[in-house]
């Protein structure tokens, strides 16, 4: 059997990472899935429970000096009817699951899943979402592509809890999304993308793309970014080049919901279409 | 209430259990005593059993083999070769070879997990091709048919001599799961003297009896089974369910307690009977201004391990293969193969949506190349009454497809949008039309030579009220209130003072399983009959029985050897237009408009057609362009749960659009035909030619995924 316990306060349930190997669980939408058993069988975790529903420090949700603050407990439909939300994660929470989901499930747990084709992922990793990591001894911060390492792999220490997600507050004006899975709803995705980016007297001065499910971990490429912003004035010349920097680093593979060849295709397909369609 | 009008919605009479929660389903049965059972399977696709070994089992728990079945250890159909626990050999992955019984389920998982299985394999077939060519010991006789069929209609020979062209034309379908919300539940309980009664979720209460008198080797009367509240079945639980009695019986049998099987979704997405794949190849010959002279067409279903009831499915396939197209010249062969995977079964349309996709598309690549739009060249081909069937029997019936396509392009302005679409291919647009129809009823004459159905109507003495006897069940598609009004009506006494209650074998006669659209049609056609020579002897002050037996339509003529003459005793009728709009992005497609017009005769109940049509419509849909299911190179589904298996949401596709003509089939219960399968045919094609058109591709295989569209636009350039 394992245990369960149920801190109210940060501080407790630091102390309690400390002492015991434990597995922090908020809505559960991943991890009772993940460990369910038949009927009749109770879900068998392999860890002793940390429940953080009850620890308010964890429930923040508020803009503070240049960013938003998410903390670990914020589920995903309050982000959905949160004013504050980037519009690049509203676009990819709108179309994440189905209400039961979104109405249990968190951010937080979103990013410690860590799943390539986790749809809140490639917004964030657009956004340049940092993680808040605490422990009994500290707390420190990862830029959230320093702390997805792989496929269900964080930077996570054992005695660490995430607390929240913070996002710099920008002033992008275009955004685009797109998911491509094999229904409207309650679907993995099979490959989708995340673009932000501002323009600014018709040109764009700052972009960033990311790619989820096409490797083992979300793909942005500063690289080509760089790119096209070092080209502004004449983004033709070099956006041959731009693809052939995505062409050579996404490697999807074939999986049970999709292939590699359809994968890359529409990752391709969607990189021509947000360099050349979205951002004119 | 009474009813002048039969069609009239009223509120089902089972809404109000199922909604707050009260209908109790099997596994809310809690009997004193009660055991689980958990079933271990092969891990291996094809081979035998060499070993053997079950870890110490604790007091109360038991094991069940093969050599536990006290009769023959093979289930009952038409070839009795699937056994319910395996005894030497193994035909597919997860095949069952033992259950282990006990009260904790936790307990038993830990000990079937424990369970050390060794096997000598045989190299294993998993396709059609691999079972045809020869290569691999056969698995079933010498050729690996399970059945294999051929039957002609006019001058085929003449036909193909006489063609200027002959077009070939080859399209596959793939697996479908019901996908019911109920899994899989049966529990049996032993009783006084070696009687056993069965509860559980069925469509068929009298095919698990007459299995388990077969598989226990015992008197009739000492097998009963009750059906339960059903959670959905879809056909998938018009066979399996014999099976899984079976195991619940024989474990009852040794423990000499109440013992329980509940499947999980795990277990039945990948363990029970699916849609058969299918691969079908037409030969048309074509005149010098591209008429049909003749068809030669070629089914072969993959039956999976075992025959079950695959020929039956089979019969299906073949005797519809021409949709609602009469054509002359016919020469038609199929064949069930038999495969290293899990036995298909029943579903929804049996063998049917395989032959009305094919011979849809058909029609719109042979439209194409006479250069004349799809509809104008099916409507060519259109059976009109006193036309003949496939089979060479009549399609007596006036057939209202003109009504109906004239009534579809109204609601849809398909006409309008066929040609829009087709000169704006930038905007990736498409919409598709398909014609149908499903023969109502057992194939051939299964209902007069096979079933003999029988239903039975009493009322008390000095008593007002009337109950129904039938072994028909309501699985969701709401027999429980269409029973109701049909005796309600002929009776002319309020709905409220029917009695219908689940049925039990004890109580009520065979009246046949709940298949084939053949419930209303069929068994409340008998009702009817009861209930208006009930309504004679009212005034009789006694109690009242009547038993009404089935009487096959004078008209109908049958010769099964030959599969000559009529198929089906009547026919329902549906036109479909779908409407899409495909990325050109991620090749996905976006169902934009749905429009349907069918003939199902009297609808009994307008708002359970209309659930009927929403449901089968939308099933239909995800088997066309959602629903993929594929087996590993062990032929172990690679789908095994509700993620991974995706069948439509309530976001997916646009609302439906529906019309009824009105029509009347004189041998139905005031004028009722069949529904429940007709509403899922015409889905698919309708998808694909609507697919076919946004993207300029000819679609020749089901499931549509995007993946597949995009293999297509590459070809295409």
């Amino acid at each position: 059997m394992v245990k369960s316990f149920m801190p109210k306060t940060l501080a407790e349930a630091l102390k309690i990472c400390d002492e015991h190997d434990v597995c922090p669980i908020a809505g559960g939408t991943d991890l009772m899935v993940r460990n369910h058993q038949s009927a009749g069988i109770l879900p068998t975790f392999t860890k002793d429970m940390l429940f953080i529903k009850n620890i308010d420090e964890l429930t923040v949700l508020e803009k503070k000096d240049m960013h938003l603050i998410i903390g670990a407990n914020i589920t995903l439909n309050r982000l959905l009817n949160w004013e504050n939300t980037p519009q690049i994660l509203h676009l990819a929470l709108q179309e994440m699951a189905a209400p039961a989901i979104r109405n249990m499930g968190t951010i937080a747990g979103n990013i410690c899943n860590a799943s390539p084709a986790g749809d809140t992922l490639p917004p964030l990793y657009a956004l340049d979402a940092i993680v808040c990591l605490k422990s009994i001894a500290g707390e420190r911060e990862l830029p959230i592509r320093e702390f997805i390492l792989g496929p269900g792999k964080t930077a996570l220490k054992e005695n660490e809890l995430l607390t929240a997600i913070k996002i710099p507050i920008g002033d992008n004006n275009i955004n685009f999304y797109k998911k491509a899975a094999m229904r409207k709803a309650a679907a993995i995705s099979k490959v989708s993308i995340a673009m932000t980016a501002k323009k600014e007297k018709d040109k764009i001065v700052n972009i960033a793309i990311a790619i989820g499910a096409v490797g083992p971990t979300v793909v942005r490429l500063a690289e080509a970014e760089d790119m096209f912003i070092k080209n502004n004035e004449n983004t033709g010349k070099v956006l041959p080049d731009i693809y052939d920097v995505y062409d050579r680093q996404i490697k999807p593979i074939d999986d049970i919901r999709s292939t590699a060849k359809y994968r890359k295709q529409v990752a391709m397909n969607l990189l021509h279409y947000v360099y050349e369609k979205c951002i004119k | 209430m009474l009813y002048s009008d039969i069609g009239k919605p009223i509120k089902k009479v089972d809404n109000d259990i199922k909604l707050s929660g009260k209908a109790k389903y099997a596994a809310d049965y809690n009997i004193s005593e009660m055991l689980y059972a958990r079933t271990v399977r092969s891990s291996c696709s094809r081979g035998r059993i060499k070993s053997i070994k079950i870890p110490a089992l604790p007091e109360e728990y038991f094991v069940i083999t093969a050599a536990d079945v006290p009769g023959k250890n093979r289930i009952k159909f038409l070839t009795d070769d699937w056994p319910f626990l395996a005894e030497d050999k193994i035909n597919y992955y997860g095949e069952a070879i033992l259950l282990l019984v006990g009260a904790d389920r936790a307990l038993l998982k830990k000990l079937a997990d424990e369970v050390k299985i060794v096997y000598e394999e045989i190299p294993a077939i998993f396709t059609i091709e691999e079972a045809l060519n020869n290569v691999k010991k056969p698995i079933y006789g010498t050729d690996n048919k399970f059945a294999d069929y051929k039957y002609e209609k006019g001058d085929v020979k003449t036909a193909f001599a006489k063609a200027a062209t002959i077009v070939e034309e080859k399209y596959s379908t793939g697996y479908q799961k019901q996908a019911y919300l109920e899994n899989q539940s049966m529990i049996a309980v032993p009783g006084k003297a070696g009687k056993i009664t069965i509860y559980g979720s069925m469509q068929c209460p009298y095919y698990v009896k007459n299995a388990l008198i077969q598989a226990i080797g015992i008197d009739s009367s000492k097998i009963q089974v009750v059906q339960t509240v059903t959670g959905g079945a879809f056909g998938g639980k018009e066979d399996y369910p014999s099976l899984l009695a079976g195991h619940a019986a024989f474990a009852a049998l040794k423990t000499q307690k109440p013992v329980a099987i509940f499947y999980d979704r795990e277990e039945d997405t990948a363990y029970t009977p699916r849609r058969h794949p299918a691969e079908i190849i037409f030969k048309t010959a074509l005149d010098g201004e591209n008429n049909i002279l003749g068809v030669k067409a070629d089914v072969k279903l993959d039956g999976g391990a075992y025959a079950g009831i695959s020929e039956v499915v089979l019969q299906r396939s073949i005797y519809n293969i021409c949709g609602v197209y009469s054509i002359a010249n016919l020469q038609i062969t199929g064949a069930v193969i038999a495969t290293n995977t899990v036995p298909n079964g029943a579903f929804r349309g049996f063998g049917a949506p395989q032959s009305i996709f094919a011979i849809e598309m058909h029609m719109e690549s042979l439209a194409r190349k006479a250069g004349v739009s799809a509809i104008d060249y099916k409507m060519r081909y259109m059976a009109k009454q006193g036309d003949t069937t496939a089979t060479d029997g009549v399609f007596y019936d006036e057939i209202k497809l003109p009504e109906m396509l004239a009534k579809v392009d109204q609601i849809s302005d398909y006409s309008k949008k066929k040609k829009m679409y087709g000169e704006q291919p930038q905007f990736h647009k498409g919409i598709g039309i398909s014609l149908f129809l499903h023969g109502c009823g057992f194939t051939g004459s299964g209902e007069q030579d096979i079933i003999k159905a029988k239903l039975k109507l009493c009322k008390k003495k000095n008593s007002q009220r009337v109950e129904i006897f039938a072994a028909n069940v309501d699985m969701g598609q709401g027999l429980q209130t269409t029973f109701r009004k049909i005796a309600a009506k002929a009776l002319a006494i309020p709905l409220e003072n029917i009695d219908f209650p689940y049925p039990d074998t004890d109580k009520v006669p065979d009246s046949g399983p709940t298949v084939a659209s053949r419930s209303i049609m069929i068994v409340g056609r008998l009702l009817q009959k009861a209930a208006e020579k009930l309504k004679q002897r009212w005034h009789e002050d006694n109690d009242i029985e009547i038993i009404q037996d089935y009487e096959a339509p004078a008209r109908i003529k049958w010769d099964g050897g030959k599969s000559l003459g009529d198929a089906y005793p009547a026919y329902a009728w549906g036109v479909n237009v779908v409407e899409t709009k495909v990325d050109p992005l991620t090749y996905e497609v976006t169902v934009t408009g749905i429009w349907t017009v069918f003939d199902v005769g009297q609808p009994i109940d307008e708002r359970i057609i209309e659930g009927q049509i929403q449901g089968g419509v939308v099933q239909g849909l995800g088997y066309a362009g959602m629903e993929v299911m594929t087996n590993d190179s062990k032929g172990h589904s690679r789908q095994n749960n509700l993620t991974n298996y995706t069948i439509p949401t309530a976001m997916d596709f646009a609302s439906i659009k529906n019309c009824l003509v009105e029509s009347s089939y004189e041998d139905g219960p005031y004028g009722a035909k069949g529904a429940g399968e007709l509403t899922l045919l015409g889905a698919a094609p309708a998808y694909a030619a609507a697919v076919g058109q946004a993207m300029r591709i000819h679609i020749d295989r089901l499931p549509i995924t995007a993946e597949y569209i995009l293999d297509e636009v590459i070809k295409h350039g």
